[in-house]
């Protein structure tokens, strides 16, 4: 018997020699996540590399389509996109039958299909108080009988997974049908997120105290090995069904596209057997990493080398040379700053506070702040919707966000704030010295300049502004609770509608995402309105309204809408960024053979 | 030496005491809400409260310090805020990476600076001494992070001596691969101070009357610099290595951040960043315990180097 093991593992050493591809043939990509992760439950979780994890371990029942460009909803583990109904209140899904989840000893060595109650234990979980989902305001008011029963777990500690209410119906084994306390038409946005997706109740009661270490889902991948915040490896999932590329929606006429359709023609996906992530927080390590081809791509390639890389705007000839590909984003985030619309100096909606907000946005230094401060990596916005978001309007100009310190002086003294005790400073309408102060997050350098620019902007124009370092947490509770004058701040997009960006300025919204804690009955009006109406030219039609009052009131400086780069080495095939998905791991191949053969001749 | 032992021991209790009221105070007064990051970015009142609640700092601050104290005692504190993994565990699986490294810049760098401190000593006042002093104060002047970036440059991407970042699962292959250049970095950046300390040391041997006297009996050099001189100079050599040892447990944060190694230094860091108290709070607790031991057994290493060393 020893024997025979001998010889068959001699065998099969000279067949892996004498066939070196038989070993060599698997298809790994190599990168680095610039943080590190959290964990990976995904009602649990919300930092973007944890999520983006997430969309290759589970599925929800619809994701975006990977070429279409404005992006497409499609349906995943749903059998289609469903319509909505009874005025936008109600959506049903069916389920595609036999779809499996990964293997886990929680199944008791059987298979285990994806069912429709699956969705239903997975959504509750967002309301149950013992997990605190940071999600939990997808599903706040907003499915029938959902909140009573978060009522009562207040009381009890938590959430009643199983008595039926009319929001969550689970029709049959593969149809689920959700029912809305108000219509919503970016419903289905919801339904396609990375963290609305279907967990299995056994798992989660198999390793009630570690969630986050154990995700089992239906996904193209599973988490094959995690040494936490330093390496995560992602394997092929052996139950997954596999896909198809869907090019029904691609563009023929981009270079992408057409790299992606012509290298996954014929191809079930996904390709890759192995990926490798490599959470690196630093940015050289990273960057070197990449150039020393020990990774085959980088994404959001860092900004302090963005001088050596795309010198001019052109990829630096030295990459050009290796063949490098660069996709520049633009990501469908917003940057700005808030002014505390409840201040006493800075907030009020009477025209001389208006005025005074009006004049500061005026003469707030933009173009230094993009292309100092930002390296030219970011487009000046125009309204708080970013491009390739539903709702975005490449029309809609706004005069109003110019660098214009001339018309900001003027507009000052209009209205009265002039240099009255003579020390230098513009004073109040009443003659009352002021000083306005900006906090920013303490642990960024860009947030640092950024609040350094608008101290030097402001003293240009006679008005003191105090740029004051705060932690992180005290900012995002000091914004919450309406405790400063100023502050930084960002918001990228949960879901491709403009309504993601506007709920920002609701009235209801303040203390939670209207950190300016803006109350303009016009503007709320205008955002109830649009909510009773799908896509159409009487949502933009309101949405274009939202963005005027916006810009006539000025609760905020709009930033910018960040540009990032991302590089690929030749043998990174059917690479696109999408605008929404963090990862793209189960649409790209690798060419293995110029892989090895590059990365051996680097070392 | 047993009461000697016993009664530092007990000294240790007040000490630790203190640590544990800083630390504490420290969190609740500048470590910001926890509950506001952890929250994400739309959250009302009542989840903070609720994720304040989960956490167990809504608790009146006498019992979340009560807490704190049985935490110390039982060795027990509980999982990270923000990973929900044992702080056990992080502990147990970040300290092997960290060792790796700065067990032999220990060895490495204390063997190199005494050895150099001991010649340079020797020829004091030459214009080898004189150089090399020169040199030492020059590296000294240059800040950690611009050696990183340049070793990281130079030796792992212009001349590919090293792999610029990585970390392993095998011992012996992070030993042998991913561990040398920071060791490098750490050594070249570490020795300049430790020789010229190390010198001064040696220097206020030499000029003992001792060692005129040894000199004037006829001793060999050798005899006297190796017998007599590094005897002597041993113990306050001792006393800089007993400073330097609970660092070796910590690591160096920017070493582990910039070459990706999964050590104490880099969980810190994340730790700070994140909010995540009990984290922070087992690694303060258990760097100043072990401070305090090694500083304990570093008086008691004494004894052995300098017999006329007595307990009292």
């Amino acid at each position: 018997m020893k024997r025979l093991r001998l010889a068959v593992l001699a065998l099969a050493a000279c067949l892996a020699v004498a066939h070196p591809a038989l070993a060599a043939e698997k298809k790994v990509i190599r990168m680095a996540f610039r943080t590190a992760e959290t964990g990976f439950d995904p009602q649990k979780i919300f930092d973007r590399y944890s999520v983006g994890i997430c969309e290759n371990l589970f599925e929800p029942l619809l994701t975006y389509d990977y070429l279409a460009r404005p992006v497409k909803l499609v349906p995943l583990v749903a059998e289609a996109v469903p319509q909505p109904e009874e005025g936008g209140t109600r959506y049903t899904f069916r389920i595609r039958p036999g779809i499996l989840f990964a293997d886990d000893p929680a199944f008791k060595g059987k298979k285990r299909e994806l069912t429709a109650q699956d969705f239903a234990y997975s959504i509750r979980r967002f309301r149950d108080p013992k997990l605190a989902s940071p999600y939990e305001w997808l599903f706040e008011n907003k499915l029938v009988g959902l909140d009573e029963l978060a009522v009562k777990a207040k009381k009890t500690g938590t959430l009643d997974m199983d008595t039926p209410i009319p929001g969550i119906e689970v029709r049959d084994r593969y149809t689920i049908s959700f029912k809305l306390v108000e219509p919503d038409f970016n419903f289905a946005y919801s339904l396609a997120m990375p963290n609305v997706v279907p967990v299995a109740r056994e798992v989660v009661e198999a390793y009630p105290d570690d969630t986050m270490g154990h995700p089992v889902g239906t996904g193209p991948f599973v988490l094959k090995e995690w040494v936490r915040r330093s390496k995560i490896v992602l394997e092929r999932n052996p139950n997954h069904r596999g896909y198809e590329l869907d090019t029904r929606y691609a563009d023929p006429s981009d270079p992408w596209d057409k790299a992606a359709i012509e290298a996954l023609r014929g191809k079930r996906l996904p390709v890759l057997d192995r990926v490798e992530i490599y959470p690196i927080e630093e940015e050289q390590p990273r960057y070197l990493a990449f150039l020393n081809r020990e990774h085959d791509l980088i994404d959001e390639t860092p900004f302090e080398f963005i001088e050596q890389i795309l010198p001019n705007g052109k990829l630096a000839p030295a990459l050009a040379k290796q063949g490098v590909h660069v996709f520049r984003e633009e990501a469908p985030e917003t940057t700005y700053d808030v002014f505390n619309t409840e201040d006493p100096v800075v907030g009020g909606y009477t025209a001389e506070k208006v005025a005074l907000r009006r004049a500061m946005v005026l003469a707030h230094d933009r173009p230094q702040e993009v292309n100092i401060v930002r390296k030219g990596q970011g487009m000046p916005a125009e309204t708080p919707v970013p491009p390739g978001i539903v709702g975005f309007d490449p029309a809609f100009h706004s005069p109003q966000q110019e660098y214009d310190p001339p018309r900001a002086k003027a507009l000052l003294d209009m209205y009265g704030y002039v240099d009255k005790d003579g020390d230098g400073w513009r004073d109040l309408p009443d003659g009352k010295p002021f000083t306005i102060t900006y906090k920013y997050n303490a642990r960024t350098q860009e947030q640092r300049q950024i609040a350094e620019l608008w101290s030097k902007s402001m003293a240009a124009i006679g008005i003191r502004v105090e740029a004051a370092a705060v932690q992180f947490a005290d900012l995002l509770q000091d914004k919450r609770v309406g405790k400063f004058q100023m502050a930084s701040s960002a918001w990228t997009a949960d879901y491709p509608d403009a309504q993601n960006f506007l709920q920002l300025l609701y009235g209801p919204n303040t203390g939670q995402s209207n950190e300016a804690r803006f109350k303009l009955p016009e503007y709320d009006k205008a955002y109830e309105k649009s909510q009773r109406f799908p896509d159409g030219a009487e949502r933009s039609l309101l949405y274009r309204e939202m963005n005027r009052l916006i810009l006539a009131y000025a609760p905020w400086r709009l930033g910018v809408h960040r540009v990032f780069n991302h590089l690929q080495y030749p043998w990174v095939k059917a690479y696109k960024k999408h605008p929404i998905l963090y990862t793209n791991f189960k649409y790209l191949d690798v060419d293995v053979a110029a892989q090895q053969a590059a990365q051996g001749a680097s070392r | 030496m047993t009461a000697y032992v016993v009664r530092r021991l007990w000294q240790m209790i007040p000490t630790l005491a203190g640590v544990i009221l800083l630390i504490f105070f420290l969190f609740n007064w500048v470590g910001g809400d926890p509950a506001q990051v952890l929250a994400g970015k739309i959250s009302n009142p009542e989840q903070i409260a609720n994720i304040r609640k989960q956490l167990g700092v809504d608790e009146p601050y006498w019992y979340q310090l009560w807490v704190f104290v049985k935490q110390v005692f039982t060795f027990d504190f509980g999982r990270s805020w923000s990973t929900n993994e044992e702080v056990s565990r992080i502990l147990l699986t970040r300290v092997g990476p960290t060792l790796t490294i700065m067990v032999p810049v220990l060895i490495i760098e204390t063997t190199l600076a005494v050895t150099f401190a001991i010649m340079v000593a020797y020829v004091r006042g030459t214009l080898t001494d004189r150089m090399i002093m020169i040199v030492c104060t020059t590296a000294m002047s240059i800040s950690f992070l611009v050696y990183i970036i340049v070793f990281q440059w130079l030796f792992g991407f212009i001349l590919g001596w090293f792999p610029v970042q990585g970390w392993s699962e095998s011992f012996w292959k992070n030993l042998s691969t991913y561990a040398p250049l920071p060791i490098l970095l750490a050594v070249a950046v570490g020795l300049a101070p430790q020789l010229r300390l190390y010198r001064s040391f040696f220097l206020e041997e030499i000029n003992q009357d001792y060692v005129r006297t040894a000199r004037a009996k006829g001793l060999p050099e050798k005899k006297v610099m190796m017998k007599h001189v590094l005897r002597n100079a041993l113990i306050p050599i001792l006393t800089n290595i007993g400073i330097y040892l609970p660092s070796v447990f910590v690591g160096s944060f920017l070493l582990e951040v910039f070459f990706s190694i999964p050590g104490l230094g880099r969980e810190i860091i994340t730790a700070v960043n994140r909010s995540d108290f009990p984290v922070i709070k087992a690694v303060t607790v258990y760097l100043a315990m072990l401070t305090m031991i090694i500083n304990l057994l570093v008086d008691v290493m004494y004894k052995f180097v300098d017999p006329r060393v007595s307990f009292k």
